[in-house]
């Protein structure tokens, strides 16, 4: 789930940068921190949408470097277990299929993939039911079920499952 | 990480931090992003370039999934379900999928049942009504 949310940092700042722009340049600098970061506590930082507040500098001893205190709105990319959302299939094979959901990635094991849906294989591997009615390959859009996730430095990593109700492909490509 | 392992979003445990921030449906992240982007366009000439790889993801994501395209439908989805005492969680779930029928919503988010909140089928059913007329007249 997206959310928009406050955060806070501080930002060091080379005394290069003082002067009129000083604000603009504490901003973009942010942004260009910030931006496309991911922590286990808070998710994506997708967007700086807007500062709420930038708190008096303070001149480090030492150095002539100055940390603001920042406050700063964001939208955020969060995944959390038991949340249902939609996301497209990046790659199937004999193990499960993976999926992704805007900045996370998601993968689906094949025990978690209805049981009577079975794997096929050749240049575009898919899982289909035994009647052909359904399947599953890479562009598919699933509806599917966030049970876990794995936090890594850089990353959040989730594993789903389809099968539940009303979890499942939403979109074929190829009847679309 | 003890509070990790606790969440779960189908009972509404996903951190108070997040429990009282604001959530936002994929239409409106849509909305945002990509007034963001034109506004890097203005400034620089690669915009895509300047653009982290979560928000280039992001915007592809939001754009393939989003329910409603047009501004004024998305304020209305977002005021029609907020008459409905639920999360801001809930709220964009519902939004998110637009279940079609109540029990698919109830599937969908399972805490609109719990919480001792008055949301009988009747209720729920009367919700998802309000929402696909805005699809329709979108």
């Amino acid at each position: 789930m997206f959310f928009h949310i406050v955060l806070e940092r501080n930002m060091q700042l080379h005394p290069r940068y003082f002067g009129r722009n000083l604000r603009d340049n504490l901003v973009s600098k942010l942004m260009k921190d910030v931006e496309g970061t991911c922590s286990g506590r808070h998710g994506f930082v997708v967007a700086v949408t807007g500062i709420e507040h930038i708190g008096k500098g303070l001149i480090r001893d030492g150095t002539g470097f100055v940390t603001f205190p920042i406050k700063y709105q964001c939208v955020v990319f969060r995944p959390f277990k038991g949340e249902i959302l939609e996301a497209f299939v990046t790659m199937v094979n004999k193990m499960g299929f993976f999926a992704e959901a805007g900045p996370v990635q998601i993968f689906v094991s094949n025990h978690l993939i209805p049981d009577d849906m079975e794997f096929q294989s050749g240049d575009m591997p898919n899982y289909t039911t035994s009647d052909g009615s359904v399947k599953i390959q890479k562009d598919s859009e699933v509806r599917l079920k966030i049970i876990g996730t794995r936090v890594d430095a850089t990353e959040i990593f989730c594993i789903g499952t389809i099968k539940d109700d009303f979890l499942g492909v939403i979109n074929d490509p190829t009847t679309a | 990480m003890s509070g990790e392992e606790e969440e779960n979003a189908a009972e509404l445990k996903i951190g108070d931090e997040f429990l009282k921030a604001k959530c936002l449906m994929n239409c409106e992240v849509s909305l945002i992003l990509e007034h963001k982007y034109e506004q890097l366009q203005q400034t620089s000439e690669d915009p895509m370039n300047q653009v982290s790889q979560v928000f280039e993801k992001s915007l592809q994501y939001v754009k393939r999934f989003s329910r409603y395209k047009n501004p004024d439908a998305v304020r209305q989805v977002r005021e029609i379900l907020s008459r409905y005492q639920l999360a801001e969680f809930e709220l964009c779930v519902l939004g998110n999928l637009c279940p079609e029928t109540v029990e698919e919503a109830i599937a969908m988010v399972p805490s609109i049942k719990t919480r001792g909140r008055a949301h009988d089928d009747e209720a729920i059913e009367k919700m998802l009504n309000d929402l696909s007329l805005i699809k329709r007249f979108e």
